[in-house]
């Protein structure tokens, strides 16, 4: 047997190791460290992206399968961490103790893999855990008061969930009689026991709802997101979140499929509520970071639509999916693009405003004339954010409403619509400080290293919308998960 | 080997991008100019070779996104062809008009060049996402350009035209995922081809109910009639228009309304052939038209501001080119009076771009000369003034429907081809003509004769890079409305075997 699917894994696990020699360097090995783990995340995406659609290959007892869905979920966690470690490099030139920031992303980054590819509940929680782990002390890096509080919120609801998760899934466990995913579909289909796997199902849509940050499960996240530093948030929001989300698509859409007209009516409710409140609330923020983790409150509400979509018809889950897993896609670059921005932002007027109010929309203000490459970059991310076409952020929510309308689910997309026209006037907003008013501080830097990750994230939201394999990708990648879940 | 639409695209987006980078105005509105005016050229180039007939023509076809079934279908006909010219005329002459601008000379002229290609996108798109993805793209330039270079309350008005035509949008777009939707449950094929899926609904093979189809057709509708915009939904364009910038308002009034307009012809009409369509619809687009001529024409009349008016009058024409689909489809004997309304119609949205180009223009050099467009501080620009006093009068003659002159052209043949259908609406109308010639020769007797306003002061005449494109406009509108070849060429060749064809799509005799 060839394990030579695992390499981008097992780099990561070794580079997360070999970077915390560091420490033995003269100067503190900051340099080293940051450049080792681009080069080995640079190494394991392009592995990753050579591999591409792989033949689902199962490996240790089937407790672990390579397989389109892995592949690009692992592309999404590999390129988000790059691009907050590029950060990083910048980031971290002034903080001491670099080496453990980058190790313990890389050690979050390998927990959020191997949540991608395990197929069974024990190394899904596993890599959940490590993930979580690993970045509960990230929220905390600066040792402020607000990041410290922020890490401890984010710890004490990490930990709520997680034991809500396993609990659910002892239930299921106890009712199915295996943990490996597939199997329990099948148990599940003959044997339905339905007042102990409801319960199960119960505990499980709730541990995830916290992780995927669904309304009411939301007001951890948005603390979070405030209080840890940019970078921290960007790994947060655009990556572990959306763990989160493969995790569900594993564990509900393939072990739970049997209770799907149980989870119906319950995730149709909790996608319209996480949709309008993050939206609504988001509007009225002043505080750009606040404003996007509220936003991205709500664009997980439109990607609980594929949940929703996928539990009315069937025929219709492939499509469901695959926008499901494209607006994670964009939404990941948008999200890690924007709060990067952000974090140049903050950098630049921290000095020259009130504590706390380095976030405040008023500093974006003529960004457009102060920094132009930093404003242009961030109008195109945020008319992405509001699915303004041709930015790949309106192709996947257009998947998504298209998947809801193929499902005769009109009221959903019309809810989905209308709160997708609303967070274009927050969105807009920023772009209008931007471009529109008179700058108010003198000039911005523009590290490279702040730059050049969103720059990527910039191109990626400008050209893959455009690039049809993108759509190749996420459609295989969905009929994979089907096919797991005996559905196709 | 690209076809010519791509060709334009192409050029605008390579014109538009580098025209970004440039540093100096000189660079930047010479890349304009060159790039705007080759779009021109080959726009220019499609129309000699093209053959008079009803289908498609210059297409191509490329499959984009098989999964979804999205290609990249471009294509024109007798509409679609004299949209483009449009775009890119305006835009390329908008060039000229701006040649002295300096407050960031190159996002300006790149934006409309930005413009430019959008428009263009939109009139040539034969597929349903590929016509959003442009229709949606226009909001993006038009929405910098109020608010950049915009008046004095521009934030407010560009953030709300952008949301409230965006919700227009989403509503088009629901309407385009569900006929989507239902061609492919129905044949297994799901393609957003727009020729295939009109013909598909229009014939009605799909299977759908009548609910179904008479929501797409109110989505669609919706999204178009904001767009045109018709009262009630007309309340962001005064705004918009108030406070864009001149150039700004040419191409928002010039063209990008028209996206509304060519909307009722490329879709609205194929959907109402439908069988289980509404016929209800006949009326509401009727009544749109009317309400639009009638409701603009007096709030016109109490205008102050000079721009203000020339944006209602706007709204005005535009409820014409309603009446004149209105007209088209409805039930009447004979094919002929149909054929000529629907004709007219697509013969007023050419028409109207250019006139109101001038109309808008010469309102900006006013503005630029004397710093107010109050009717009421202006007066006997013509002594100091003479050029653009001229240009002006022939603008205002051609709105109010001079004979001779292109709008004529249009609005008689929609009035006349309606009237034996639509007879009540038509007077309606014509009744509120009265008052829009009223309101021309009011405002233009109060602005331009009379005595000099002394408080003005010595005021200079027109630039020339401002007289040359409205000089341009003011020819055409001209040509167009006199019998000549080019002028029957276009409403007999080019527009009438697409009337003619679009309305074969209906029942024998029409609806109602």
């Amino acid at each position: 047997m060839s394990y030579g699917l695992l390499i981008p894994e097992l780099i990561i696990a070794a580079s997360a190791l070999i970077v915390l020699l560091a420490v033995f360097m003269k100067d503190g090995g900051k340099k080293f460290a940051g450049y080792v783990s681009i080069v080995a995340l640079l190494i394991s995406l392009i592995l990753v992206l050579k591999d591409g659609l792989v033949t689902p290959t199962p490996y240790f007892n089937d407790t672990i399968v390579i397989d389109p869905l892995s592949q690009i979920f692992n592309m999404i966690f590999l390129l988000v961490s790059l691009l907050v470690v590029i950060g990083g490099i910048r980031y971290n030139e002034d903080k001491p103790h670099a080496e453990i920031f980058y190790s313990l992303l890389l050690f979050a980054t390998l927990g959020m893999m191997v949540v991608a590819i395990s197929n069974d509940l024990i190394p899904l929680f596993v890599g959940f855990e490590l993930a979580s782990l690993a970045t509960y002390p990230m929220a905390a890096f600066e040792r402020t008061k607000r990041g410290i509080e922020a890490s401890m919120k984010y710890f004490v609801i990490g930990a709520l969930s997680s034991s809500l998760l396993l609990f659910g899934m002892s239930y299921i466990y106890g009712v199915a009689g295996t943990t490996n995913i597939p199997q329990i579909a099948d148990a599940l289909s003959l044997n339905l026991m339905k007042p102990a796997s409801l319960l199960g199902l119960l505990f499980i849509v709730s541990g995830f709802g916290f992780k995927m940050a669904l309304v009411p499960f939301h007001m951890w996240a948005v603390d979070v997101y405030d209080g840890a530093p940019h970078l921290v948030t960007a790994l947060l929001s655009s990556a572990s979140k959306k763990m989160a989300f493969v995790a569900a698509f594993k564990i509900l859409v393939v072990g739970l499929i049997a209770l799907r007209f149980d989870w119906y009516i319950g995730l149709a409710l909790l996608a319209v509520l996480t949709m309008t409140l993050g939206n609504v609330v988001a509007a009225v923020q002043r505080s750009v970071k606040r404003m996007l983790a509220y936003s991205s409150v709500a664009h997980a509400g439109y990607i609980a639509i594929a949940f929703v979509v996928i539990s009315k018809s069937l025929a219709e889950a492939e499509i469901a999916l695959a926008g499901g897993i494209l607006h994670i896609f964009s939404h990941a670059l948008m999200n890690a693009g924007a709060f990067i921005v952000a974090a140049i932002i903050a950098a630049a007027v921290i000095s020259k405003v009130k504590p706390g109010e380095e976030d405040n929309l008023d500093n974006y203000a003529g960004l457009g004339k102060i920094a132009p490459v930093t404003a242009l970059m961030m109008a195109i991310l945020m008319l992405s954010l509001g699915g303004v076409p041709p930015m790949f952020g309106f192709w996947s929510k257009a998947v998504i409403f298209l998947s809801a309308i193929k499902a005769d689910l009109l009221w959903l997309a019309i809810i989905g619509v209308l709160n997708s026209a609303l967070s274009l006037y927050y969105y807009a907003r920023v772009v209008m400080y931007m471009y529109y008013r008179d700058p108010v501080i003198e000039r911005v830097n523009e590290p490279l290293m702040y730059v050049l990750p969103v720059a990527i994230a910039t191109m990626g939201v400008i050209l893959l919308g455009l690039y049809p394999p993108t759509y190749e990708w996420a459609f295989e990648a969905a009929r994979t998960l089907l096919m797991m879940g005996g559905i196709l | 080997m690209v076809g010519p639409i791509t060709l334009i695209l192409l050029v605008l987006l390579i014109g538009a991008v580098i025209t970004l980078l440039t540093r100096t105005r000189e660079q930047a509105r010479v890349v304009a100019l060159i790039s705007s005016g080759i779009g021109l050229l080959i726009a220019i180039k499609m129309y000699l070779t093209y053959v008079g007939g009803a289908g498609m023509q210059f297409t191509e076809s490329v499959s984009w996104i098989p999964s979804l079934g999205i290609g990249y279908n471009v294509g024109v006909d007798g509409i679609g062809l004299p949209m483009v010219i449009l775009a890119t005329l305006i835009s390329f002459l908008c060039v000229i008009y701006a040649w002295g601008e300096g407050n960031r000379p190159n996002q300006f002229f790149g934006l409309v060049l930005l413009m430019d290609m959008a428009l263009v996108g939109v009139f040539a798109s034969l597929d349903f996402f590929l016509f959003y993805i442009f229709w949606e793209l226009t909001l993006i330039p038009m929405f910098f350009l109020i608010g950049i270079w915009g008046g004095p309350r521009k934030h407010y008005a560009a953030i709300k035209f952008l949301i409230y035509t965006h919700v227009a949008s989403v509503a088009m777009m629901l309407a385009i995922f569900a006929m989507y939707y239902f061609n492919g449950a129905a044949t297994g094929t799901y393609t957003f081809d727009m020729v295939y899926l009109l013909d598909a609904y229009s014939k009605g093979v799909v299977s759908i109910s009548p609910l179904w189809i008479n929501l797409i057709l109110g989505g669609m509708l919706f999204g178009f009639m904001v767009k045109m915009p018709a009262v009630p939904f007309h309340t962001w364009l005064p705004d918009a228009h108030v406070e864009a910038p001149t150039v700004g308002s040419i191409l928002l009034a010039a063209v990008l309304l028209k996206m509304g307009g060519y909307g009722l012809f490329r879709v609205i009409i194929p959907l109402m052939a439908n069988p289980d369509a509404s016929t209800v619809f006949v009326l509401v687009i009727a009544i749109f038209g009317v309400v639009s001529i009638l409701f603009s024409t007096f709030v016109a009349l109490a205008q102050k501001d000079l721009k203000k008016l020339v944006a209602y009058s706007s709204i005005g024409h535009m409820g014409y080119i309603s009446l004149g689909v209105a007209g088209a489809v409805a039930f009447g004997a004979s094919e002929v009076p149909r054929i000529l309304a629907e004709t007219g119609a697509m013969y007023q949205m050419f028409s109207h771009g250019i006139i109101t180009a001038v109309l808008f223009g010469s309102v900006g050099v006013i503005q630029h000369a004397t710093g107010t467009r109050i009717i009421d501080d202006l007066g006997g620009l013509t002594k100091h003034m003479p050029k653009l006093a001229f240009i002006m009068l022939a603008g205002f003659l051609a709105s109010l429907g001079l004979p001779g002159m292109s709008g004529f052209v249009a609005e008689f043949a929609i009035l006349t081809g309606s009237f034996s259908q639509i007879p009540i609406f038509v007077l309606l109308a014509m009744f509120g003509i009265v008052f829009v010639a009223a309101y021309h020769l009011w405002a233009i007797q109060r602005a331009l004769f009379g005595p000099y306003n002394e408080h003005l002061g010595d005021i200079h005449d027109i630039a020339i890079y401002e007289l040359i494109p409205l000089a341009i406009l003011v020819a055409l509108i001209i040509v167009l409305g006199t019998p000549n070849p080019i002028c029957s060429h276009l409403f007999a060749e080019v527009m009438q075997p697409t009337a003619t064809h679009i309305l074969s799509m209906l029942p024998q005799g029409g609806l109602l």
